[in-house]
């Protein structure tokens, strides 16, 4: 399963249609403002009531960002004004001291993410202060197994800021680097030397980071197939321990920061589906394995060795080896999965400080999943981590008969079979070698929101192509 | 695939009963089949049962001190019973399953002595006790069974008072849930604990970690499998014997 895919251009360009990513099922357009505070607190009552209550997995939002990349379609706040991450990081604290309290006290955390906008934006000082914070009103585990994460833009790094992550606990990194072609770092107002990059790498290694992961975007405006393979030559030479290759979605209608790419110094789709097939090619080739999506790790890497045993999860972080654990979103526009809940705080600053300023929780909208939702859920979760689906295990656990249940989704499966995407087993649907890389156009089969949404499209949620 | 139903959440009725035919988790109708009366008969006497619920969950069913008139047994879901001490604390006393009666302790005292709330989604079946009372005068098996249920009643209560280790009160608990499933034509391997955490450390007494970090050691050492309130006993003849003790068998 885990070797990287074969690239197939005429497919690839056959389905790129828009579509989910599934780091959720519901995805975030069924949230809803009908589910506030309260419902959050139940739940998070709730998830302590089960026998051996799951383990907690933090997420921190930084919104800030000292200069707006054009591509990006994250929810930040740009700004020259350090001096903003501190009433920032004060109401941050306040936030996790409020909801720490609706947590049972031996309730682990086993994964905390820091994530943005730029974490970095913080200096050192500040994050150990906001994890000294979190560690006082959550009990962190202190397995070797804990996750402890940040996502770095190298561009803010100053000499020892590595170190001194490494000293407070972090021991995985994720740098931004995108390309290193200076033709499109101008084109998305994101220049970043390799020099500086690679001996962020570096030092984080020298630090003794656990893992360092890179991620790369094509189909970005003027960039080149020689370009972005000189790129990909750079990076794999210091062999990050984890890749993510996103392909880049033009959605400036949704993205104001996208308004600023030039439209005509786009690729091609020829040229776009060329770029991910070089990435393929050389990350193939430089021996990584495909995890799900668009993720690659080195064998040896966790990620890979939890998706041999098994044992890999997907959430708004990505990939992770930690499974079922209660996700805490912290921060402006975070989102939590807490039980049978998904829910996502105040997408706007003022709106999340004045909650938290007049003693609320923040909570925006949300939803509670249903058994539908759930079943659902784990369906897409083990197409996207597994690459296939094992129907016993589903039938075993919620008590259905697949074949029945799912009966409006086989026809769409059996077009994908016709195409070589999957592959019905009586006992299993796999992603072939050639649908792999289109994980989420077979998930998409077994989503009732989308068959719904189709029947009024006017209310149809709008997604990014799937290439 | 398994034929056994397993008990999921909302506990279903594994078999509900017509005008004709009690329903399969009732918790008299083999004494009543055995006198010879079926649900007709016993109609015609003016005894027979009034189906009540859903009761939602965290809805009392009765309260302390409430007057007591009718029995009644679960039909579906799950009653837990409990007081609360002198300082205000919840003692929880007991979890009735599909089948099983609740009311019981209070016949000799005409109030109810305790609290009873619905855990799930619960469904009962409550029959007059005074007319129970004088049908069981002529129903020899009906009497029998009121017997049974009473003193079963009583030693459900006494069984954990003992001087057991946490690992015994829990393979106790785990044992004797699987035993009353299957009774009532339920998984004896795989149910559901409708009750929290705090529920079952507050009758168990121990602390509520302690209930976590003794499953998971039964989970790691192949004793069960725990996937959030499902649960599968997998060594029953190991937690067979660790409940043994407390069980007195």
């Amino acid at each position: 399963m885990n070797t990287v895919p074969p690239f197939d251009a005429e497919l690839l360009r056959r389905y790129d249609a828009p579509g989910p990513r599934y780091t959720s099922y519901p995805t975030a357009p069924q949230f809803s403002p009908a589910f506030g505070e309260a419902e959050f607190r139940e739940h998070a009552r709730r998830s302590n009531s089960d026998p051996i209550p799951r383990q907690l997995s933090l997420y921190v939002h930084v919104p800030y960002c000292f200069s707006p990349c054009f591509y990006c379609g994250c929810n930040r706040i740009i700004t020259r004004d350090f001096g903003r991450s501190g009433p920032y990081l004060e109401r941050l604290l306040r936030e996790a001291e409020e909801t720490s309290q609706l947590f049972d006290r031996d309730r682990e955390v086993i994964q905390l993410h820091l994530g943005g906008g730029t974490p970095n934006f913080l200096r050192p000082a500040q994050i150990a202060d906001l994890i000294e914070g979190l560690g006082r009103q959550f009990h962190f585990s202190r397995s070797e197994r804990r996750d402890f994460s940040i996502e770095i833009d190298p561009r803010l790094i100053q000499r020892g800021d590595i170190a001194a992550y490494a000293s407070i606990g972090l021991n995985r990194a994720s740098l931004g680097v995108q390309d290193f072609d200076p033709e499109v770092q101008r084109a998305v107002n994101r220049i970043q030397s390799v020099e500086d990059t690679l001996a962020v790498i570096d030092e984080c290694r020298r630090a003794g980071m656990r893992s360092v992961n890179v991620d790369l975007i094509y189909g970005l405006p003027k960039q080149t197939l020689a370009g972005f393979s000189a790129t990909l030559d750079t990076v794999l030479e210091v062999r990050p321990d984890r890749l993510a290759i996103y392909g880049y979605a033009h959605m400036p209608e949704l993205f104001k920061a996208q308004k600023q790419i030039v439209t005509a110094d786009l690729p091609d789709p020829e040229t776009k589906l060329k770029l991910l097939g070089l990435a393929i090619e050389k990350l193939s080739a430089a021996g990584y394995r495909y995890i799900g999506m668009d993720h690659f790790a080195l064998p040896e890497d966790d990620l890979a060795q939890a998706q041999e045993a098994g044992g890999l999860h997907r959430n708004f972080m990505g990939y992770t080896t930690h499974a079922d654990c209660d996700l805490l979103g912290l921060g402006m526009s975070a989102i939590s999965h807490i039980g049978d809940s998904f829910s996502q705080n105040a997408r706007d600053l003022p709106s999340w400080e004045n909650a938290l300023d007049q003693g609320r929780l923040p909570v925006w909208r949300g939803m509670t999943l249903n058994e539908d939702d759930v079943l659902r859920g784990d369906v897409i979760q083990q197409l996207m981590c597994q690459g296939e689906i094992d129907i016993a295990s589903i039938e075993d656990r919620y008590d259905i008969d697949f074949a029945s249940y799912f009966a409006d989704a086989f026809p769409k499966l059996a077009g994908l079979e016709a195409d070589g995407l999957v592959r019905r087993e009586p006992t299993r649907i796999v992603a072939t070698s050639r649908g792999r890389l289109l994980l989420r156009i077979i998930a998409m089969c077994f989503d009732r929101y989308l068959t719904q949404a189709a029947d009024s499209a006017a209310n149809r949620p709008r997604y990014s192509r799937v290439i | 695939m398994t034929s056994i139903p397993r008990a999921r959440r909302p506990n279903p009725i594994a078999d509900d009963g017509d005008e004709f035919h009690f329903c399969s988790t009732c918790a008299f109708s083999a004494a009543c089949l055995e006198s010879g009366y079926g649900k007709p008969e016993l109609r015609e006497l003016h005894v027979l049962v009034e189906h009540v619920g859903p009761y939602k969950e965290g809805e009392h069913i009765f309260r302390e001190g409430d007057e007591f008139n009718a029995i009644a047994a679960v039909r579906a879901g799950t009653v837990k019973t409990y007081v609360n001490d002198a300082e205000g604390r919840e003692q929880v006393q007991g979890f009735f399953l599909p089948g099983e009666v609740i009311g019981l302790s209070a016949i000799s005292q005409g109030r109810y002595p305790c609290n009873a709330v619905a855990l799930d989604s619960v469904m009962l079946c409550r029959f007059s006790f005074p007319t129970m009372a004088a049908l069981a005068t002529r129903m020899p098996g009906l009497q029998a069974q009121l017997f049974r249920l009473l003193s079963q009643d009583i030693g459900k209560a006494a069984l954990l008072a003992g001087n057991y280790s946490a690992d015994e009160r829990m393979a106790a608990f785990l044992i004797s849930l699987s035993r009353r499933y299957a009774a009532r034509g339920f998984s004896a391997r795989r149910f559901q604990l409708t009750m929290t955490r705090t529920d079952i450390a507050n009758y168990l007494r121990l602390a509520a970690e302690s209930v976590s970090r003794v499953l998971r050691r039964f989970q790691d050492e192949g004793l069960v499998r725990v996937e959030r309130r499902d649960i599968e006993l997998l060594d029953m003849p190991r937690l067979e014997g660790l409940a043994r003790s407390v069980l007195r068998e």
